[in-house]
């Protein structure tokens, strides 16, 4: 095996393995605290000394979380509030639960009566995210945050030690960002499963640590042979992408993903954290650079401009439409989507993703049938 | 009042003041005016002190499914590639969007939206989409849920903020001026109307209640669409009188013998409302609490006030409050057992009914059951299952009546 | 097939794959045909067993399938509805026969073969029946439910308060109907619409499409055997291509 597939079947491993990495740090003598979807201060949990844990579901059944949550409530939440119910995460010091979506808004009354071991950090975010009102909001909301973190780390966090997180998590963005460019310069050096492990595994490590591999696998990506990728390739788009069967579907018809505009893989790195004399400002200000995010107030559908424009530059033959079963933000926007993809001639299709169901039949046979009408 | 002048019936005149809103809407189109499409629990204190005319899809989609609309546009919707898992609401507005009539009812197309999340996030991607396809300016009040009670200063200064940059944008947009005096008159007006709907809804406390609870499904729209004008305020003040009349002459407009009373949690299935009400009506249970007392009942005494009274709604306000409130109308109006609409269309609302049921029943000493049903789809909804968890419940509170359990 | 031009036998055995139902249909496919499986050129699978069928040279997703195997049957047809046992697809067919686009239903039963079998139990009937009940249907009643649960209820209810089982007979039709005509608009419909899969032989769905559309729906009493005649085309394309 190379350096390239051991750092790959690495990211893998951490990707499928994240009880196994929170243990790793609580043996070193570090805390952790969830995050849950979509996105959450984590400069400020790292600013403290901890490490924070990405929360956004996993591959099982609800069954405890029912009692909390009807049936039409989406899998990723089903499932985070199942493994909290379950101790799964027990060992986090607390879970910080942004209020971005609907369910995401019952989650913290929820959490606190079903898993009370674990205190819940509810955190607000701005919809009218890139107005200075709406800056000087988020930013008071990650102060009551960073409040809370200092409680629970024991500790003052200091301005500097933002500004210190700041600039390793906007160093990872970049090198993330490098990757991105790589896989769709490249298409097929990396399988999609592969290509996910590396952005699934972030949620789980160290910053440094995670910054620290896929720096060395960009390397080995550029000094690998472009080779001639005779396959379709595809532009993702969506809040997950990481069913393990939807990947295995990915990697066996021999796509290859150029490119994401999916929540969980590239739109947590796209854009930087402004560095401002105040740091938190800073962040908040970041929260309105981010596009492409269903959840995220976007009046003129940035999000489907942004995808055609992601599909024709990276070359891709197609756009898949990845909806997270039940997800009412997806379901709104894949009408207009949907149509701007069909403006642009770019053809497409959408699979529903249900984390609670082990395969969809329906996934691979759409799948099949849409490397067809690529022409593959 | 003369004395010899006969008043129309409260609820005659809520009618009125409802249908004239719409009316009103239509000729200010015809007129060249521009006209929005308002979310229900938009800070009206700023489109009536401007004077803008809007209308309220929601009450528009509520009101074509009571009138048997609701499958046939829901279903158009989902031909446009709407999910049949998005808000009923919604489909229906985006089938009107694209339909432009509607046999059931009409409002006028829209110029701009007004759009404010208090009440949901969903609300936000529907008024997203509008914006898009109908090529119009959309502006939005975003209220952030609470995580404590009462509402943070950080919250109060940045709605205020929206509020305020709203005015700008809408003077710009209608060319309608701002008035500080007629602000001040319709922030009165507006508490009027707010006082008397509490009012009003509160004589559900007596036993028998003067009034049938269903009553207030049709009775707030008003609430929604005109509480800041004077019409509003004196209908709502009539219609309080009338329950008082009623209390002290022993009657109700709830035409059945009221053996059982109880807490009805949840937006009406309006596409099944007869249904829904008949059934209970037939067991003789009638509905003395909903939320819906409290929640159109903005009460401020300054700006800030107004600020937080738009952030107490239901489904923006903490659990433990929500709960509260539900605890103490149960009370209060001294109910027998609870109803809970497990509504299909709301995830929001639905996503916290389960615990707030078993809270509920622990707090208030009631039983309760629950069902599914949808707020404006009527596929989802079985009569069959309707039936049998309210003979279910009926079961119960007789049985505590017999053993005189009701606390 | 042979040559790719003719049916030379078929069977249709009603239970899933994982079952011996696979092994029963090629084994009466063939006795249909009077050959066996060594006379075979070439053998290809389609359908949700399609990768678990050890014969089968060749796989092909059964919407490509379908789209051809309606071609074969119905020359210019532009779409395709296809309601089986347990799903419903919609495809548009481009000139030539190959697949244009798609829609899949929802993860449900409600709208799909499955439905009709329900409903049919409740009558007490068998399906054929059910098939042409509708024809004496004098009353317009409504099934209104998405859920196949909540229907079921629904017909239960109606039946115990004396409604004609004509009349549900048609409302169940229309049912099904509706759900497979969401799916066409969905879609974007050009005619002309052809009808494959078990469901297009129960002539009440087809009749309440028809009025629900206003337009012509055709199919053929084989097409049910559509995407099994679609397999057998892109497989015989396959070894015909291959030769050359």
């Amino acid at each position: 095996m190379n350096r390239m597939e051991e750092l790959l079947r690495a990211f893998r491993n951490i990707a499928d393995n994240p009880k196994a990495q929170l243990e790793k740090y609580r043996a070193e003598g570090k805390k952790a605290v969830g995050c849950m979807l979509y996105f959450c201060p984590e400069e400020l949990v790292y600013a403290a000394g901890m490490i924070p844990f990405g929360l956004w579901g996993a591959r099982t059944q609800a069954v405890e979380a029912k009692r909390y949550l009807p049936a039409f409530i989406c899998s990723v939440l089903q499932t985070t509030l199942e493994l909290g119910i379950r101790g799964a995460y027990d060992g986090l010091e607390a879970v910080m639960i942004p209020i971005l979506c609907d369910s995401l808004k019952g989650m913290d009354g929820n959490w606190r009566y079903s898993v009370p071991h674990i205190p819940a950090i509810p955190v607000a975010h701005a919809q009218n995210r890139k107005t200075e009102a709406g800056v000087a909001f988020t930013a008071s909301q990650y102060r009551k945050v960073k409040a809370r973190l200092e409680e629970i780390a024991g500790r003052a966090i200091t301005d500097a030690d933002i500004r210190d997180a700041v600039s390793v998590y906007n160093a990872r963005r970049a090198v993330m960002r490098r990757f991105l460019e790589l896989c769709a310069r490249k298409p097929g050096l990396l399988k999609p499963s592969e290509r996910n492990a590396v952005f699934k595994s972030s949620c789980f490590m160290d910053v440094r640590e995670h910054a620290g591999m896929v720096s060395e696998l960009v390397a080995l990506m550029e000094e690998a042979p472009a080779g001639e990728f005779k396959g379709p390739k595809i532009v993702t788009s969506g809040i997950m992408a990481d069913h393990p069967n939807l990947l295995q579907i990915l990697d066996d018809l021999g796509y290859a993903v150029v490119d994401d505009e999916v929540t969980h893989e590239s739109l947590r790195f796209r854009a930087d954290v402004p560095e401002t004399e105040d740091p938190i400002e800073g962040m908040a200000r970041q929260v309105g650079n981010i596009e492409g995010c269903s959840v995220l107030f976007d009046p003129e559908k940035n999000r489907g401009k942004m995808l055609v424009d992601l599909a024709k530059k990276s070359g891709a033959d197609g756009v898949l439409l990845v909806l997270t079963k039940f997800c009412d933000p997806e379901e709104y926007d894949y009408v207009p989507i949907k149509r701007m993809l069909d403006a642009a001639g770019i053809p497409a299709i959408q699979v529903e993703i249900d984390q609670q169901t082990a395969e969809n039949a329906q996934t691979l046979t759409a799948l099949e049938t849409f490397r067809g009408i690529l022409g593959y | 009042m003369d004395d010899h002048i006969e008043r129309k019936p409260a609820k005659i005149r809520l009618r009125e003041i409802a249908e004239k809103a719409t009316q009103d809407a239509w000729e200010a189109k015809l007129r060249g005016e521009k006209v929005g499409w308002c979310a229900s629990n938009f800070p009206q204190e700023i489109t009536t002190t401007l004077g803008i005319p809007v209308v309220f899809p929601e009450n528009h989609a509520a009101g074509v499914a009571a009138k048997g609309g609701g499958q046939r546009m829901c279903e158009y919707a989902e031909s446009m590639g709407y999910s049949s898992d998005l808000c009923s609401y919604s489909r229906i507005s985006f089938a009107y969007a694209a339909l432009k009539e509607c046999p059931e009812l009409n409002i006028p197309q829209p110029d701009f939206l007004l759009c404010c999340n208090n009440i949901c996030n969903c609300m936000i991607k529907w008024y997203e989409n509008l914006a898009v396809e109908l090529d119009i300016p959309l502006l939005l009040i975003d209220i952030p849920h609470l995580d404590a009670f009462p509402c943070d200063e950080d919250r109060i200064r940045y709605i205020r903020a929206q509020f305020d940059d709203c005015i700008r944008k809408l003077e710009e947009l209608t060319g309608k001026k701002w008035d500080e005096e007629r602000f001040k008159e319709v922030m009165a007006i507006s508490q009027r109307s707010s006082r008397a709907w509490l009012k009003a809804v509160s004589y559900a406390q007596y036993t028998p209640s003067p009034y049938s609870g269903f009553d207030i499904f049709n009775n707030m729209a008003v609430a929604v669409v005109a509480r800041g004008t004077v019409e509003a305020a004196e209908a709502f003040e009539q219609l309080a009188e009338e329950y008082e009349e009623n209390v002290k002459n022993g009657i109700s407009t709830f035409k059945a013998e009221e053996k059982y009373r109880v807490l009805f949690e949840g937006i009406a299935c309006w596409a099944n409302l007869s249904y829904t009400f008949k059934t209970l009506k037939n067991l003789g249970i009638n509905v003395t609490a909903t939320v819906y007392g409290p929640a159109f009942s903005f009460l401020y005494d300054n700006l800030d006030e107004l600020m937080a009274a738009y952030s107490y709604v239901p489904n923006c306000n903490v659990f433990e409050r929500e709960l509260e409130l539900r605890v103490n109308d149960a009370i209060r109006h001294k109910v027998d057992g609870a109803i809970f609409h497990i509504n299909r269309s709301c995830k929001h609302w639905s996503g916290t009914l389960y615990e707030m049921e078993r809270q509920l029943r622990e707090k208030a000493g009631i039983p309760t059951v629950v069902f599914d049903g949808d707020q404006a789809d009527p596929r989802v909804f079985s009569e069959a299952q309707y039936l049998t968890r309210i003979e279910a419940l009926v079961e119960i509170m007789e049985e505590n009546k017999r053993k005189g359990a009701r606390k | 097939m042979r040559d790719g031009a003719e049916i030379i036998g078929s069977a249709v055995i009603p239970v899933g794959t994982g079952t011996s139902g696979p092994a029963r249909a090629m084994e009466a496919a063939l006795k249909d045909a009077g050959l066996t499986q060594a006379d075979m050129d070439v053998t290809a699978a389609t359908g949700y067993g399609r990768n678990t069928l050890s014969e089968a040279g060749h796989v092909f997703s059964e919407l490509s399938c379908h789209a051809r195997g309606a071609y074969w049957l119905f020359p210019g047809v532009r779409t395709v509805l296809d309601i089986g046992g347990q799903d419903a697809k919609a495809l548009s067919v481009l000139p030539g026969g190959k697949l244009g686009g798609f829609v899949m239903n929802d993860k449900c039963a409600a709208g799909t073969g499955r439905f009709l079998e329900v409903m049919a139990r409740i009558l007490d009937i068998d399906l054929d029946t059910l098939s042409r009940l509708d024809l004496e249907s004098q009353e317009c009643v409504e099934i209104s439910s998405t859920c196949t649960v909540f229907a079921e209820s629904e017909v239960i209810s109606q039946l115990s308060k004396g409604t004609r089982p004509e009349d549900l007979a048609a409302a169940i039709s229309r049912a099904v109907a509706f759900r497979g005509c969401g799916l066409l608009r969905r879609l974007g419909l050009t005619e002309p619409l052809f009808m494959t899969g078990g469901v297009a032989r129960h002539g009440g769905v087809v009749r309440a499409i028809e009025a629900e559309l206003k337009i012509p729906v055709h199919t053929d009493q084989r097409a049910q055997l559509a995407g099994a005649i679609g397999a057998a085309l892109m497989a015989y394309d396959k070894i015909t291509r291959e030769g050359e």
